[in-house]
């Protein structure tokens, strides 16, 4: 019920579109521009750029029928087409948008087209045949913008001789000469084409590709398919890096008053040598019971996260060194052992 | 992007200019107080590897610079450290913003539009958090917040990286 009086809107509003076309003389120019806008009230899409293209068109119409060589009209209106047809989409689109099937809608347009060039070809002159060749170059161009290359165009252009046979050629150079501006932003079957749509398409490519490159930085990310589980890893990680930034701070805090820094023993490490040594202050050394508690709760928290066995043993070591100084915990036996060869291993060299 | 080695360098140098900065301004801190000072300079020394070209640095720097007993400490390290640059550099990228008109409320059908709206939900909830992490994320669209945080776990990395190894080595130290 929906599906037809849509339809039956659409056909009238075509006949209607077709009985002024008829209406209008080719050669007036005024008239027809005073009988555009009537006609852009229907389309109901308030785009100026179509509304300025369409008397160009008109004028490429009357030097087809002056001229009445047929080719070399189609070339102008070829180039003209171009604009006309990209936003005639749109149209097509608001059509198929408001109804609940859109295929039921086109093939009854498809059936309405057949019937309107019919009727065309036995009565109308040179320019009206133009203008429902345009239409019909329309209505092409939107089938293929949508991608479907269906079998009932092609029998659509069988039935309806010659008309359908050059309307067909100029469809195909529309689309050829179109084709270089989507060649990025693809659109499939059922998406909108206008240039937010676009735009908003391009911007969620954009993003993708993005969130591909985070999927390669971020370790173990590569199983994750689906976005939200992929920010879940994302947010993981930065914040581990987050606590070990933290962790590794107090940790250097903590260090910092005991410490003797010998730049002989760092041959080639001119970064520890800068190292600030100088003040060191006795009293830090001896910390509040509290503090310490929290740098082995912090420790521990970490613990769990890391996966290499040397940074747990380095951290295990770390909660060694303070149990030693505050002589709590004397049992534990010190398992980490410094090694020389380890000291030279760990540079930047590594990578 | 840099060679991970180079950005590690370039942080080591700049953290190394904000600690003796520390020391200097303060000699007998507690160690609460050493760790924070050690994790502001690091943090500082993160941000100005960028020279100021991307947002998160600018807001991390923004953000410790707003307290006040930071600000002295912030702007002593950026100016030791890269006084000449700061001066050069002045050209801030600008990211066009997609005008993004709020779009129409699409009809489909069925449990589709749950789950669709569930996933929606989801991801929205996720990137707020990712938003809150990540310096001065919340003024960001998506499509700057992704290339933000790309460029943020990157400096994050090296400065765990430097920092861990400065730990072991001091903790090697002290072992001897």
């Amino acid at each position: 019920m929906d599906m037809s009086t849509v339809l039956e809107k659409q056909q009238a509003r075509l006949k209607w579109l077709q009985h002024s076309c008829m209406m209008t003389n080719p050669n007036d120019y005024s008239l027809q521009s005073d009988s555009m806008p009537h006609l852009h009230g229907f389309f109901d899409n308030g785009d100026n750029v179509h509304l300025e293209r369409q008397p160009e068109t008109f004028l490429g119409s009357s030097d087809f029928s002056i001229g009445g060589s047929g080719l070399v009209a189609n070339d102008k209106m070829g180039l003209v087409r171009t604009d006309v047809a990209a936003h005639s989409t749109e149209i097509y689109y608001c059509l198929s948008r408001t109804s609940s099937c859109q295929v039921g809608i086109e093939l009854g347009e498809a059936a309405r087209m057949e019937e309107d060039v019919a009727l065309m070809e036995g009565t109308q002159s040179d320019n009206q045949r133009d203008s429902s060749n345009k239409r019909k170059a329309e209505y092409f161009a939107a089938e293929e913008f949508k991608g479907q290359v269906e079998v009932q165009s092609k029998v659509k252009e069988k039935t309806s001789t010659e008309i359908s046979a050059d309307s067909c050629k100029k469809n195909h150079k529309t689309s050829e000469v179109r084709k270089p501006d989507y060649i990025h932003v693809r659109a499939r079957r059922g998406q909108a084409t206008d240039s937010h749509s676009l735009a908003e398409r391009a911007r969620r490519e954009k993003i993708s590709k993005k969130m591909k490159c985070l999927q390669e930085l971020v370790p173990g990310c590569n199983k994750i398919t689906g976005r939200a589980g992929l920010l879940d890893e994302i947010i993981n990680y930065i914040q581990s890096l987050q606590r070990q930034v933290e962790f590794l701070s107090m940790k250097l805090a903590a260090f910092a008053p005991r410490q003797e820094l010998n730049a002989d023993n760092f041959s080639g490490k001119e970064y520890l040598a800068s190292f600030p040594t100088a003040t060191i202050s006795p009293g830090v050394i001896n910390m509040s019971q509290p503090e310490h508690n929290l740098v082995q709760e912090e420790a521990g928290a970490n613990n769990p996260t890391e996966a290499a066995p040397e940074r747990t043993a380095s951290s295990s070591g770390f909660i060694h060194e303070l149990c030693l100084d505050s002589s709590c915990f004397s049992q534990v036996q010190p398992f980490w052992k410094p090694d020389s060869q380890d000291l030279h291993n760990m540079g930047f060299h590594k990578g | 992007m840099r060679a991970p080695q180079s950005l590690k360098q370039e942080f080591l140098k700049k953290w190394m200019v904000g600690l003796q900065l520390c020391e200097s301004t303060n000699q007998n801190m507690s160690i609460l107080e050493r760790k924070k000072a050690i994790k502001l300079s690091a943090d500082i020394a993160m941000a100005s590897t960028r020279n100021g070209m991307t947002c998160w640095s600018r807001a991390l720097v923004a953000k410790t610079s707003t307290d006040f007993g930071n600000k002295v400490l912030v702007d002593n390290i950026l100016l030791a450290s890269q006084s000449e640059k700061l001066k050069n550099k002045r050209t801030i990228i600008r990211r066009k913003k997609i005008l993004r008109k709020s779009h129409r409320a699409r009809k489909a059908r069925g449990g589709r539009v749950v789950a669709r709206s569930l996933a929606k939900e989801m991801v929205k909830k996720r990137t707020q958090v990712l938003k809150s992490l990540v310096p001065g994320g919340e003024f960001m669209d998506d499509v700057s917040l992704i290339e933000e945080t790309l460029d943020y776990i990157v400096s994050l990395r090296a400065q765990v990286d430097v920092m861990r190894t400065l730990a072991k080595a001091t903790e090697l130290m002290n072992g001897k």
